[in-house]
This record gives C-alpha cells, sequence and structure tokens, in this order.
C-alpha cells in the first residue's frame, strides 16, 4: 500500500504517540481499546514482561514483523527481537547453543539437531511448530506477455536446457501468445536460502528426470545469474528484460509472477493464499521427532488440484520444551501461541502476504505450546 | 636496551640526568622547566603506555589469530569427500580444503587487482592535483568532497552500484566485447543484467579511492617546501619538480595509502556480495555473469547464515587464508619500500 | 632595431629553449623575449576545444555516445597537446604539460563516480527527511479492528546506536592506536622483536575480513557473559578490532614525516622526550593524524556484518550498549533493502533515508575533526 506524502504525515502524527508508547515499554495501553477480541487464549498478555530473542529464517521475516507489532502492542511489557538475518542455519545455531529462545528455519530440524539439542532442551527435546505458509513465485520481465509454465518446461529453463524464449515448449504453454526470441537470463539466489531448498524440492519431486541436481539450499546450477537476497532477484528480474526467477511470494511486490502447471493436466494456477493453504493440505505429512513435535514432510507430487498453488513454502519455529527459566517458557510460548492463533495468522496474511495455517494444524500448534515448560 | 644509530635523538634519561644545572636562560618554560623532578616519572608513564598499548595490540591480535585457527582447524582436516556436513550444499562436490578455497583466494586477488589499477592511479593524480595544482581554496574543498566519499558505508556503494553503474555498463560491456572480445579478459557471453567482475572492479576502485587519497595528500602535502622551490629555480618543469622532490619523500607513505586501500578491497563483503553474480570457479572474464570468480569475504558473507557448523568452520577457514593473504601482500610491500629507499630515511633528513 | 631584436633572440637560445623564437619583423614590436619559444596562454582551451569537435564529428558518423565521446576527446586532446608542445617547445614542456592533464583528467575522472554517488543518495534519501524520521524511533502501530500493522519510519534507535557503538570502538582504538604508532615510531629498535611483530601482526589486521572480526568478538562476549552475548559493546570491539590497524598505519606514517630537527631541536633545549612527543611531533603531525582517524571511523561506521553477529538485529531503541540487541544505520540501511516489508517501496525509502543520515553523520564528524586539528597544529604550519 502506497502512502501520499499526506497521509503519511497524517498516519505519523496519529501514530507517534501510540509508537512512542509502544516502542519504549511503556505502562499505557493506549491504543488498543479492543483487546479482548483479540486475544484467543486466556493468557493475560498484559502481565507478560520481558524479552524474547530470536532469529533465523528471512522468509518468515515480514510474518515476524508483523507478529511482533501486534504482539507487542497488547503485551506493552514485552519486547521481541527476531534477527532475519541469520538465516535458518544461523538461527538454529544460535538456538542450540542458548542465544535464541526459538529459531525461525525453513527446513525444521535435521535428526542430528535434534539430538543435539536434547542437551539443552531436555530429554524431550525440541518442538518443530509450522508457523509461516507461503508460495514460491516465478517472476518475470516479458512486457506484453502474460507467462503460464508447465512443470517441465519450469524445470528445464533454470536448468539451463532451454535458451531462448521463443522455445517450443514454452510456446506451447502458451498458445496465442508471441514470444520473442531473445535469450532467457535466469536469476537465481548466490547466498543460501530456504526458498532455493523448497524450489528444488519442488522440482525433485516433480521433474525428476529433467531436474537432476540435488535439492539444497546452495543454488546448484552453474551458468545463472546470482543475486544476494529475494530483493536481489526481484530487482535484477524487474531491471533487465527477458529475466526469470523465483522468490518468496510475499516479497515480489509489483513484479509479476507466471502461472504454474498443477498436476500432469493442463490447469495453471496462480499464486493465492487459499491456493498454499489447500497445498499444504493435500502434500504434507505429519513426521514427528518428538512428542508433540509437528515436523512436515511436503511431496510436491501430491499437490494435483486445482485449487492449489503447486509450489508452497513452509517455515517452522523450533523451540524447547524444557526452558531454564520458567518465566521466559512461558513468555516464549506465549508469543508461539498467538503467532499460531487465528488473529496472528491473520495479521500475517493481511500484512506479511502469507497464507494462513489450516484450522487443524493451528490447534496442533496450540496442544504442542503446552508442554512448553 | 643501547641506541646504536646515530640519527636517533638522544635518549631522555641524558636530558633527565642533566638536572638542574642547564636551567639556563635558554631552557624551555613550564613543560621542561619547571616540572623537571616529575619529567622523569612522567616520561617513564608515558613510555610504558606507549609499550603497553603495542603489547595489548599484540595479545588482541593473538587471540584473533588463535580464535581463527582453533575454529578453522576442523573443517581444514575434515575428510571433504565423505563427511556429510560438508558434501551439501555451499561446500558440495570438493574434495578437500584446498580444492574449496582456492577459487576464492584467486577471486581475491583478482578483484583486488582490477581496483588497484583502476583506483590507485587516479587517487594518486587526485592527490597530486589537490597537493600541487589545485588553487588553494579549491583544494580544501576538494580535500572534504574525497574525505565524504570515505564516509559513505559500503552498503550505499552496493546498492549504488546495482542501481547506478549495472545498467550504465551494460552498452560499454557490449562494445568491449564486441572489438576486443579475442582477449580473453573480454570474452564470453556478455553479461545483461550487469552484474560482473567489471561493474564490481570499478565499485571497489571508488570505494579505495578516498583511503589512498586522503593519505597521499597528506603526505604530498608534507614534502620540504626547500626541496621543491630548490628543483624550481634550478629550472626544473612543474612535473620535473614533483618527480625530484615530491615522490622520493612519499615513496614509502604512497605504499602504505596503496596498501591500506589495497586491504580494504581484498576484504571488502558487502558491496561485492551484492553486485557480482558469483561462481567459484578460476576465470579471468570480467563481463560475464557466469564465469565470475568469488572472493573470500563476499562468500563468507553470503553463505554463513545457512551454513551448519562444520561449514561455517570451513568459512572461517578461508577467513584464515585472506589472513595470510594480506599478510603475504603487506610483507612484500614493505620489501619493496625498503629496497628501494636505501638508506633508513632518518639519517637522510635534513642536512639543511 | 632588427639586428638588436635578432640578437635578443640569439641570446635566448642557451637558457635552453631549442625551438628558438619567430623571425623578427621590422615593422611593429618584436617577439617577446620572454615566451618565444613557448606556446601561447591558451593553447591548452583551444586544444581542447578541437578535440571535442573532432569527436564530436566521429561520433556523430559511427552513432553517438557521451562516454565514448568524452574519451575520445581526452585521447585528441592528450596527443595534440604533446606533439604540439614537442614541436614548439621541447620534450620537457611537453611532458609536464601531457602529465598536467592527465592530473587533470584523473580528478574530473574521480569526481564523477563521487558526484554520482552522493547524487544518488541524496536523491533518494531527501525524501525521508522528515522531523519524525530523524527523532523519532521506527516503529509499528497495530490496530486490533483492521489487524494491519502501520510501519512508522523513524532512524532515531540507530542514530543513538551508531554514535554508542562507534564512539566506544573510537575510545577504545584511538588512544591504542596513536600511542602503539608513537611507539613503533619513536621508542623501538628496528632491531628489536616487538616493534617487528606488531608491524607484522598489524599488516595482518588489514586484511581481516569485518564478518570475521564479528565473530571473534561475539566469541570473545559469550567467554565473558554467556550465551546471550548481542550487545552494542560486542559490537565496538568487533569494530575496534577493525580501526586499529588503519589508526596505526596511518598515524606511524605521519609521524615519520616529521622532521627530525624538530625533534632535536627540541631535545636540545632540554625538553624531555614525553613533552617533546605531546607539544612538538604531535601537533606538527596532528593533521594528518586526524584524517587517519577519521579515515578508520568512516571505515567502520559504515559496517553490516559485525553488527548482525555482535549486536543482532533489532528495531527497537536501545541506549545501553550492555544489554541486548542495538540497531545502527548502515544495518537500517542493509535490512530496508535486503528484507523489505510488503511495502517495498516504503521500506527502500526508509534505507535511503538511513544512507542519507550516515553521509551526514560523517560528514559532521569530519569538520568536527577538522576544527579540531586546527586547533592543535602549530600556527604558521598552513
Amino acid at each position: 500500500m502506497k502512502f501520499t506524502h499526506a497521509t503519511a504525515v497524517g498516519a505519523v502524527a496519529l501514530a507517534t504517540a501510540l509508537a512512542l508508547s509502544a516502542c519504549s515499554g511503556g505502562a499505557s495501553g493506549s491504543g488498543t481499546p479492543d483487546a479482548a477480541t483479540t486475544k484467543d487464549s486466556a493468557v493475560d498478555y498484559g502481565s507478560l514482561k520481558g524479552t524474547i530473542t530470536a532469529g533465523g529464517s528471512s522468509a518468515q521475516a515480514n510474518a515476524q514483523a508483523a507478529w511482533t507489532a501486534a504482539f507487542q502492542a497488547q503485551a506493552s511489557g514485552v519486547t521481541v527481537d527476531y534477527d532475519k538475518s541469520q538465516g535458518s542455519g544461523g538461527g538454529v545455531t544460535n538456538w542450540l547453543n542458548g542465544s535464541y529462545d526459538f529459531a525461525g528455519t525453513d527446513a525444521g530440524l535435521a535428526d542430528e539437531q535434534q539430538t543435539e539439542a536434547k542437551a539443552n532442551c531436555g530429554p524431550d527435546g525440541a518442538l518443530n511448530l509450522p508457523v509461516y505458509l507461503s508460495g514460491v513465485a516465478i517472476v518475470y520481465n516479458l512486457p506484453g506477455v502474460k507467462l503460464q509454465l508447465s512443470s517441465a518446461t519450469v524445470a528445464k529453463i533454470f536448468s539451463l536446457k532451454i535458451t531462448t524464449w521463443n522455445d517450443p515448449a514454452i510456446a506451447a504453454d502458451n498458445p496465442g501468445q508471441s514470444l520473442p526470441a531473445s535469450a532467457i537470463t535466469v536469476v537465481s539466489r548466490a547466498d543460501g536460502s530456504g526458498t532455493t531448498a523448497n524450489f528444488t524440492g519442488y522440482l525433485h519431486d516433480v521433474q525428476p528426470s529433467i531436474w537432476t541436481y540435488p535439492v539444497s539450499t546452495a543454488w546448484p546450477v552453474k551458468g545463472t545469474s546470482g543475486q544476494q537476497g529475494g530483493s536481489g532477484i526481484v530487482n535484477t528480474v524487474t531491471a533487465g528484460t527477458g529475466t526469470i526467477g523465483y522468490a518468496d511470494h510475499s516479497s515480489i511486490g509489483t513484479a509479476t509472477a507466471a502461472a504454474i502447471q498443477v498436476g500432469t493436466g493442463t490447469d495453471f494456477v496462480e499464486y493465492s493464499a487459499a491456493g498454499a493453504t489447500n497445498a499444504f493440505g493435500a502434500a504434507a505429512t505429519a513426521t514427528p521427532q518428538t512428542k508433540g513435535d509437528l515436523l512436515q514432510k511436503i511431496d510436491y507430487a501430491k499437490i494435483t488440484s486445482t485449487d492449489a498453488y503447486p509450489i508452497p513454502l513452509l517455515s517452522y519455529d523450533v523451540v524447547c520444551t524444557t526452558f531454564k527459566d520458567s518465566a521466559q517458557a512461558k513468555l516464549t510460548a506465549a508469543y508461539l501461541g498467538f503467532v499460531a492463533s487465528k488473529t496472528g495468522q491473520d495479521v500475517a496474511a493481511k500484512n506479511a502476504g502469507s497464507a494462513p495455517l489450516p484450522e487443524k494444524i493451528q490447534q496442533d500448534v496450540a496442544a504442542s505450546l503446552k508442554l512448553i515448560k | 636496551m643501547t641506541d646504536n644509530t646515530t640519527a636517533r635523538p638522544p635518549l631522555t634519561s641524558n636530558a633527565a640526568r642533566s638536572g638542574d644545572s642547564d636551567r639556563g636562560p635558554g631552557a624551555l618554560k613550564p613543560g621542561a622547566g619547571t616540572s623537571r623532578a616529575s619529567a622523569r616519572p612522567g616520561d617513564a608513564v608515558f613510555r610504558w603506555l606507549s609499550t603497553g598499548s603495542a603489547a595489548s595490540i599484540m595479545v588482541i591480535l593473538a587471540g584473533v589469530a588463535l580464535f581463527l585457527i582453533i575454529k578453522a582447524l576442523p573443517a581444514i582436516g575434515a575428510n571433504w569427500s565423505t563427511n556429510p556436513d560438508l558434501s551439501g550444499g555451499t561446500t558440495a562436490g570438493n574434495a578437500s580444503f584446498w580444492q574449496y578455497v582456492a577459487p576464492l583466494i584467486w577471486g581475491t586477488l583478482w578483484s583486488s587487482l582490477i581496483a588497484l589499477v583502476l583506483g590507485a592511479p587516479v587517487a594518486i593524480g587526485i592527490a597530486l592535483f589537490i597537493s600541487h595544482y589545485a588553487p588553494r581554496r579549491l583544494a580544501n574543498v576538494l580535500g572534504y568532497l574525497v574525505d565524504l566519499l570515505a564516509a559513505v558505508p559500503s552498503v550505499v556503494f552496493g546498492l549504488w552500484g546495482i542501481f547506478v553503474i549495472r545498467p550504465f555498463i551494460i552498452p560499454f560491456q557490449d562494445w568491449l566485447n564486441e572489438f576486443f572480445g579475442w582477449i580473453p579478459l573480454f570474452a564470453g557471453p556478455v553479461s545483461r543484467t550487469g552484474s560482473t567482475l567489471l561493474a564490481g572492479g570499478i565499485v571497489l576502485a571508488v570505494m579505495i579511492l578516498p583511503i589512498i587519497t586522503s593519505i597521499s595528500r597528506e603526505i604530498f602535502l608534507q614534502t620540504p617546501r626547500l626541496h621543491e622551490e630548490a628543483a624550481l629555480a634550478l629550472g626544473a618543469t612543474k612535473w620535473e619538480m614533483i618527480r625530484l622532490a615530491v615522490f622520493p619523500y612519499a615513496r614509502s607513505g604512497i605504499v602504505s595509502a596503496t596498501l591500506l586501500g589495497l586491504g580494504r578491497a581484498l576484504g571488502e563483503t558487502m558491496a561485492i556480495a551484492l553486485i557480482i553474480s558469483p561462481s567459484l570457479i578460476f576465470s579471468v572474464k570480467l563481463i560475464t555473469d557466469s564465469a565470475n570468480s568469488q572472493t573470500i569475504a563476499a562468500n563468507i558473507a553470503l553463505n554463513f547464515p545457512e551454513s551448519n557448523p562444520l561449514q561455517r568452520d570451513a568459512l572461517i577457514a578461508t577467513g584464515l587464508a585472506l589472513f595470510v593473504i594480506s599478510l603475504a601482500v603487506n610483507m612484500v610491500a614493505r620489501l619493496v619500500v625498503r629496497r628501494s629507499s636505501g638508506a633508513p630515511r632518518r639519517s637522510r633528513k635534513d642536512r639543511a | 632595431m632588427s639586428a638588436t631584436a635578432t640578437d635578443t633572440v640569439r641570446a635566448e637560445k642557451p637558457q635552453g629553449v631549442p625551438g628558438g623564437g619567430r623571425p623578427s619583423g621590422p615593422r611593429g614590436p618584436g617577439p617577446n623575449a620572454f615566451t618565444s619559444g613557448q606556446l601561447p596562454r591558451f593553447v591548452e582551451l583551444y586544444t581542447l576545444g578541437v578535440a571535442l569537435l573532432l569527436s564530436g564529428a566521429v561520433f556523430a558518423l559511427i552513432g553517438f555516445s557521451i562516454a565514448g565521446c568524452l574519451v575520445t576527446a581526452a585521447l585528441i586532446y592528450l596527443v595534440g597537446i604533446g606533439v604540439l608542445s614537442t614541436v614548439v617547445e621541447n620534450r620537457r614542456k611537453a611532458t609536464d604539460r601531457v602529465v598536467r592533464s592527465l592530473v587533470m583528467i584523473a580528478f574530473l575522472l574521480a569526481m564523477i563516480p563521487l558526484v554520482s554517488t552522493l547524487a544518488t543518495v541524496v536523491d533518494h534519501g531527501w525524501a525521508s527527511m522528515t522531523w519524525q524520521f530523524i527523532t523519532g524511533t521506527g516503529g509499528s502501530v497495530f490496530d486490533p479492528a483492521t489487524l494491519k500493522v502501520t510501519v512508522v519510519q523513524g532512524a532515531l534507535q540507530a542514530i543513538v546506536g551508531t554514535l554508542i557503538i562507534t564512539g566506544i570502538a573510537a575510545l577504545i582504538s584511538i588512544p591504542i592506536g596513536i600511542l602503539t604508532a608513537i611507539y613503533l615510531v619513536e621508542y623501538a629498535q628496528p632491531s628489536q622483536w616487538m616493534p617487528r611483530t606488531v608491524t607484522f601482526l598489524v599488516d595482518v589486521m588489514t586484511g581481516i575480513p569485518s564478518i570475521v572480526a564479528g565473530l571473534f568478538a561475539f566469541a570473545l562476549a559469550t567467554l565473558i557473559v554467556g550465551p546471550k552475548a548481542f550487545s552494542g559493546f560486542s559490537a565496538a570491539i568487533a569494530l575496534s578490532v577493525l580501526m586499529i590497524p588503519i589508526v596505526v598505519r596511518s598515524t606511524e606514517e605521519m609521524l615519520k614525516l616529521v622532521s627530525m630537527d624538530l625533534r632535536e631541536a627540541s631535545f636540545a633545549l632540554g625538553v624531555t622526550k614525553f613533552a617533546t612527543i605531546v607539544k612538538v611531533v604531535l601537533p606538527t603531525a596532528i593533521a594528518g593524524i586526524v584524517t587517519g582517524v577519521m579515515l578508520a571511523i568512516s571505515r567502520v561506521i559504515g559496517e553490516t556484518a559485525p553488527i548482525f553477529i555482535a549486536a543482532s538485529f533489532t528495531d527497537n531503541f536501545n541506549a545501553n550498549p550492555f544489554g541486548g540487541a542495538m540497531q545502527t544505520l548502515p544495518v537500517m540501511v542493509y535490512t530496508g533493502y535486503k528484507f523489505p516489508s510488503s511495502d517495498i517501496a516504503v521500506s527502500y525509502q526508509s534505507a535511503w533515508g538511513a544512507a542519507l543520515l550516515l553521509v551526514l553523520l560523517v560528514v559532521v564528524l569530519n569538520l568536527i575533526a577538522r576544527i579540531v586539528a586546527r586547533i592543535f597544529s602549530p600556527k604558521g604550519l598552513r
């Protein structure tokens, strides 16, 4: 939403007092008249005090910012610091060291990490809690063309088997559109990324014969243009012509995203929040590591119905079951409870462009949070 | 501790030892004269302060080096082909640590060389302009402006590189490839996004410019005026005067300035990570997207977040390699300075 | 009359003007003895004009491009003035003219990116320069009725964080750096092991990547404080590790440049070494030392990676260097660009605003530094 200067001044004038009181951790919650309608559980947010230190996945960054703002507005004695620069790997490493109260990660804990976590988190280990759902968008810049891509074409483009826009495979997916003869410039991530892991996972599940590269956080194909950050990809794609890249849908701004084939037919689906939620329901199987754990395995090949977006992206918050400080445990559980609640998911959907988690998962998360002590 | 070179100033203990006997008409006021009794302890205190600072630097650096070595050893010693942590992600496909770090070392040296070749002559030229060619007031203003360039953070240079340099350089790259494509430097599929080593090199050159210029300028300004005027009086042109009087005086300082600039180029992280599309290969190509050698610092910045602990150790090990590189470069430079300036500078100073 | 004129001309020759003067004529003023054998005064401008015209003509034929036109003009000008000068004057003067032109070109070449960078920062960041932005903490406002989170742009937490972290780093590194340089130049013998080791280590330190400095500082802080060691002070330690080599190196060079005469004169008058250093050597070198210090501060004030690693990330206002995460201006720029909120344009806007603030901050610090240098500099030394 773009602000004109005048609206910005007005909003800023209105918001200054509220912002200052919220940010300085002051006493009055004057900006939240209907606090009762936004609380979901019996937790008394007003009585909570302290600081939550966390960090990890940057895919969750905007959602965490929205959750932090909403939570701090109601629990004015609490400060939440989420460091999005650490990445999933860095977040988990810091969390295993004890520097973070929870970590955001796109992949969930590996088995060895779960074992290592037991040293810090007690014998019941750690919980992977799904909190963020979005989709991987294929962004492109071809003026005048509305692109539809089958999964085979996507795999061929991104593995550099197709190199020009007027290739017969692309033309077959887009009947009736005139495609230029220029070269395709594929833009990928130069840094490690959970988005890359999700995207390569999709390609590996759905087109294993064409995409023979491993699933990994590091982009495996040589010869593409590597950029730093999802915003780097979006910038480079929009600045050039004939460019194509992939990014978390919530970060693409005004760039155009292609519609992707779902299943094996001729149905092409654009991204929508409902589409991501449905995709999650179709593709996710629970593979818990410990009691209360909600780790999911995503099989992209299971997404076949037209109301689902074929490339969903899931991100977790991992948290110990046993904290050294029980007040901190209560605080973190309250925050995560808000995050996974209906209100929290709606806040993220509205402000960060994510898709709300399915209801069942929300309830599962709430139940798992009760295990934290 | 004895002093054995004639150029050394007399030991303070001599001056202090002479006590009251030279409180004559020529003796200095307050500092030396009246506080003579406390000059000795003050002197010793100051000496210990300086020595202590030097010692603390040694401790800090030894600490950093130790920290790095301890963290890096597990990665260097691990078996890269079989270790599951190292066979995926950013370190995949390498048989050993040396295979991983070699292209990075090349990339670091190559990009710094480009930056130095593009930036150092221009920087020295500007320093010369400010100190000798520009009118006085203009020189002051220009000095401020160049120092301002040092104020711009590297992230902003990265953004400037992305939004300004990249689109600007694409037609130039096409031109280079068209006419000079037979030179390996300008070969290869020309980038359409501008994320090339040439763009990065230009931005890097602009970043090291203020460091080299500022220090060189200060050094040029310190040339003894007598030497300059003597050269001019003998009929030298301005350039000859600079060659005769300024450069010999400033040689060691210019090398130091260039080294500091090189140090910045070697360690520059953000600008390169934002601008250049990296690959872990040995390459001299300057204008492609897909054949740009990656630098050590940018590689660490890009891959640190998503690395598992052993990969982090590997990245820290590459940081250690960077240490060794800058050490080698610095040593070579100091050797060059010592070799070319002959006798120690101090004894050559002034019979005027 | 003509005889004396040619005599004067001939008399010029032994002074090294082999080109000779123009033949004198019986009418009108004879050739000016002082300017014969030299190119006329504005020859450089004329040559420049001709070069521009020529290259403009060439490019009008083959397709116009401003950069190409300027480069060709410069080349034509250099060649032209060199040849012209060699023919009319002599080789030495030609070299002098060509070098002067090269230096001017270097200067103009450097001005372009300088102006471009500053113009970009000012152009993009100016729109953010509202009073609210500078004095207000960034944050968000949550409206429970619509569930909308409105982001309030504010940079105060970043400004305060920058000043605190850089201030502590400067407080640590400037004294250590200057004192070490004094030790290396004034007290140490080149043959001892300690100055050689210190020089070696300082050389090594110049190449440290900033992210590694951040890791070291965080590890050190973790040893002292425990796992949750994110703090402004840890970041300041990281920055000092980066600053010290620059300060030591440049101060060392400046101190070496102070003439031995001054020191010896001071000792001859009976001044102690300490007083000599503090009252004679340092003030003489102060301008250069201040430049070196400002360079070091400028270098570290713009660092992002060590701040992330050692001081984590936060949007909240925190003025306690020992308590928790702190934000600085370059971190604000970086996160605004790399992790924009769903309103990308507003995030970028905020990032450029922070960049402009940072540049302004360093300008102010620079000015203060120069005033300090002028106060302590001895009179009569520029």
